[in-house]
């Protein structure tokens, strides 16, 4: 009874926190500060995602700042953002990339404290914000299986059991050896099953392809029965499709996106004003209803109904960004 | 000015002197300067990025390690890869090019003037298009080509996997095979058909007179289109990452990919190393062309008036007819029907009545970042075809009319681009650009990109208009001088004006490799300055691909316009000659 009392306080409380920090007039001062900046430039690794321009424009709509957006792969926006810094030239204000990218920025001095958010308080265990990094949203990861290929008692229920013989050869799956989700995958099953996992796996025989968005098509037309992994975020656009996302009983690998200030950043009010939208209930809901997992509490509750099962389910690890050129060659090893 | 100067110098070096501050040493200068800032700025870059343990900015150490690691089992795999798939690909396209080129221009096979548009199609279409199309129609178990075989004899086997080095190189050849065509078309039809009817009149047969004539005479521009094809060959992505990397097929380009994108730290290093150990071996390539070139005459074009015309095949032009179609059949109208087919339903390869729809075509016509993109790269397309072809009109002259002093050095500057792979060279002008002083306004605005593309287009400017202005006689342009044209008279009454339809060719082939242009492109953009290549990657990897096969769609449409205005064109000089 108390438990529940106090859970419906914290979400009370939470919801009461932007419009708490919206009327703190420290904080109004930084919105005046940005509305005066007048731009935000932000610098991205999410190629041509529909939903964060939903976002940048509802935020523009909401402060009158004008966004300019450049997307590119990681790595470019990484090497674009070192070499201007390098060269002097301090262009764009914030930084949109996955989690191990924004780490080795932060480590090579690229980027520079956020100077305080108020809507951090939100953000949901495992993750965590730090004087530097937000999480922004989170990638999940599970099996995409061919309704018509794949009987319903046939469905793998466990990560282990796509090691069956009957997905010999049949396996369409990213790249473990290079980065990406297929390396998030690698990661996470070798922390939770062990090297064993994927000596059986590379036992498989499964054929790598680095074209995502074609290998889900390819897995639906039936080229394939079953795709490794399965960004959950392009359920959207493919559920009329004969597809099935599924995850194992274990859990979802996931990969986080970090939003950050970049150093020397030209408008870093409207940096600010920008990470504490990004963290809105509402914003959030804009992710999730497309297959993100959400960074704040409020938003998992009223995500569409066809993904609430999924996303709900267990996070099971993710890449550590230490580790990765290790792993990395790991994974070339066994994946001859 | 000159003469007093010269006049205080004893000998020979006044004399040198004097040459070198006159009107043409300074022109020799400037074109020096200007194509060492398009090519050898960037790649000076990239050299120290290969000698040094860290990119350009960060602190790090002078190493050989980045060359070290090309003498790698895998590396050394990846290189005969990548020569082996290349070199196949080049000569089966060269022989099909020479074949079709001799069809269009040389014979009186019915419809030339349409099939000659058709032939070049695929060399326009985006390759991501094609491989998707092949990769539908050419998959082991669900592809169309062996559903159908299946379905015809009952057998369980597939006839076709694109997923192999044979689909590499077929997917290669459709724009190889094109590429090439566009090449040495117009120099077959430029060719003056008496040298082929005295062939005939001593006696040869037509296969005789084909070889020994028509093939000979073409070899600068044959063995031009083929060194470039097979350069273009090994810096090729697409076709490997497609259809190689699937079934443990490598090559350069993927094997730089990897290093660049697809490690937790970018190994810039063994990247740059890739990319200069390739240049060494096509540089090897271009020495053997000289050698083979060299001291040889090629002129079919001179003084004297010619009329051209067209061998009679009799009955088996319905054969070369037949050849041609088949070769438009199989290279567009089965991946562009499927594009085509694919662009008016949900999505690719689904083909039921309910999932008909417009939307892709709407959602294209309502997009304002592909409109954007688009008139920019019409603006950058225009700009820089004109420019690079300007360029490349005055390097050709000079590397093969004149015995300049510093004509060489031109040469090889104006090649250099070509030499370096596409993605390598892309960070060579992003660390050029962005370390320029921040006085000269070139990095994040359109400059950045228009240079980029005029210095990645010299080279083919240059090859098509130097091929053409060999075959041009020495005495129609002595003629002019004596009649009292200067210089730029000479080049623009004369040798441009005959070498028109080169031009055309050139300028079209720039045009449209501007428009697909992407290595360099997505590192020089900036916000407002977008190119359709961003803007169709952006939709790739956002999961359109039925609305990027609708750009596609469109791109074709404009190349159809753009041959049909440059073939009429080129018509009427070659008739007014």
């Amino acid at each position: 009874m108390i438990k529940n009392a106090l859970a419906i306080l914290a979400a009370f409380l939470a919801l009461l926190a932007p419009a708490a920090a919206q009327t703190d007039p420290e904080w109004q001062k930084v919105v005046d500060a940005a509305k005066k900046e007048g731009k935000l430039v932000i610098y991205t690794a999410t190629l041509g995602s529909a939903y964060h321009k939903t976002v940048f424009k509802a935020f523009e709509d909401k402060y009158g700042i004008r966004i300019e957006l450049l997307e590119a792969r990681a790595s470019e926006v990484r090497e674009r953002v070192r070499i201007e810094q390098a060269a002097g030239r301090f262009v764009g204000d914030i930084h949109h990339n996955g989690s191990t990218t924004t780490w080795l920025m932060m480590r090579d001095g690229n980027l520079q404290p956020h100077g305080g958010v108020p809507n951090v308080k939100n953000i949901v265990p495992p993750f965590e914000a730090d004087a530097t990094r937000i999480p922004a949203e989170v990638i999940s990861y599970a099996l995409l299986i061919n309704r018509n290929m794949v009987k319903l008692a046939d469905e793998p229920k466990s990560w282990k059991d796509i090691l069956g013989p009957k997905w010999t050869g049949k396996i369409l799956s990213d790249d473990y050896r290079a980065l990406g989700g297929g390396a998030v995958f690698f990661v996470v099953m070798y922390d939770t099953f062990g090297k064993q996992f994927h000596e059986a796996l590379a036992a498989q025989k499964p054929v790598f392809s680095r074209d995502i968005a074609n290998s889900e098509r390819r897995v639906a037309r039936g080229e394939f029965p079953l795709y490794i992994p399965f960004s959950l975020q392009d359920y959207g656009q493919l559920k009329s499709l004969p597809i099935k996302p599924i995850v194992p009983q274990e859990g979802r690998p996931y990969v986080r996106f970090d939003l950050a200030t970049l150093k020397n950043a030209p408008h870093p009010n409207a940096a600010r004003v920008f990470m504490n939208f990004y963290l809105e209930v509402d914003q959030q809901l804009v992710f999730a209803n497309a297959g993100y997992n959400p960074v704040v509490k409020g938003a998992i509750e009223r995500v569409n109904e066809d993904l609430r099962p999924l996303l709900a389910t267990k996070a099971l690890g993710t890449t550590v960004p230490e580790r990765q050129d290790a792993m990395l060659e790991l994974a070339k090893k066994i994946y001859k | 000015m000159t003469t007093t100067v010269a006049a205080n110098f004893p000998g020979r070096t006044a004399a040198s002197l004097g040459r070198l501050v006159s009107g043409r040493g300074i022109g020799i200068a400037a074109l020096i300067v200007i194509l060492g800032f398009l090519s050898l700025y960037p790649m000076a870059m990239l050299f120290y990025g290969s000698l040094h343990s860290t990119p350009p900015g960060i602190a790090g150490e002078f190493n050989l390690d980045g060359y070290a690691a090309l003498f790698t089992a895998e590396n050394l795999t990846v290189m005969a890869n990548t020569v082996g798939i290349s070199l196949v690909k080049s000569v089966l396209s060269l022989a099909l090019a020479i074949l079709l080129a001799w069809i269009i221009a040389r014979t009186d096979t019915p419809g030339r003037g349409a099939l000659e548009v058709l032939i070049t199609l695929p060399f326009f279409i985006p390759p991501i298009l094609t491989a998707t199309a092949w990769a539908m129609l050419g998959n082991a178990q669900v592809g169309t080509i062996n559903l159908v075989w299946r379905w015809l004899t009952g057998s369980e086997a597939a006839i076709v996997d694109v997923f192999s080095y044979g689909g590499v190189v077929w997917h290669m050849m459709q724009y190889s095979t094109p590429f090439i065509f566009l090449f040495v078309v117009d120099a077959f039809r430029a060719m003056d058909p008496s040298l082929e009817e005295s062939s005939r009149m001593s006696g040869a047969t037509r296969w005789q007179t084909f070889w020994r004539i028509t093939i000979a005479l073409m070899l600068p521009v044959t063995t031009s289109a083929f060194i470039l094809s097979f350069i273009r060959g090994m810096e090729s992505f697409e076709s490997a990452v497609f259809f190689g990397t699937p079934v443990g097929i490598n090559v350069l380009t993927t094997q730089i990919y990897q290093s660049i994108t697809q490690r937790a730290q970018p190994d810039y290093q063994s990247a740059t190393a890739l990319g200069f150990a390739a240049m060494a071996l096509m540089f090897g390539l271009l020495i053997q062309q000289s050698r083979l070139l060299g001291g040889r005459s090629f002129t079919t074009v001179t003084g004297k008036g010619y009329s051209p015309n067209v061998m009679q095949l009799g009955w088996m032009r319905w054969l070369t007819f037949g050849i041609c179609i088949a070769f438009f059949a199989v290279t567009v109208a089965l991946p562009i029907g499927q594009l085509l087919l694919s662009s008016f339903f949900q999505f690719f390869g689904f083909y039921q009545l309910d999932m008909l729809t417009l939307d892709h075509y709407h959602n294209v016509w309502q997009n304002r970042e592909f409109w954007r993109a688009f008139g920019n790269t019409m603006l950058l397309g225009v700009c820089g075809a004109t420019a690079t072809m300007a360029l490349g009109g005055i390097v050709a002259y000079i590397t093969t009319r004149t015995l300049w002093r510093g004509r060489r050095l031109i040469d090889i500057l104006a090649w250099l681009p070509w030499m370096m792979p596409g993605m390598v060279l892309g960070i060579g002008f992003l660390w050029g650009f962005a370390t320029l002083p921040h006085e000269i306004p070139i990095y994040g605005t359109l400059w950045a990109l228009l240079l980029a593309y005029v210095a990645l287009g010299t080279p083919v400017a240059v090859r098509v208009t130097s091929s053409a202005y060999q075959q041009i006689a020495k005495d129609i342009e002595e003629c002019s001088r004596v009649h009292g044209a200067g210089w730029w008279q000479t080049l623009g009454r004369i040798l441009v004006a005959l070498a028109w339809p080169a031009f055309a060719v050139g300028w079209v082939l720039i045009f449209f490799g501007i428009m697909r242009e992407l290595s360099a492109s997505i590192l020089l953009y900036a916000p407002g300055t977008e190119v359709l290549s961003v803007v169709m990657l952006k939709m790739w990897t956002g999961g359109k691909p039925e609305e990027v096969s609708v750009i596609g769609l469109l791109m074709l449409v404009l190349v159809l316009m753009f041959r049909w205005v440059q073939l009429r064109f080129v018509k009427k000089r070659i008739s007014t000659l």
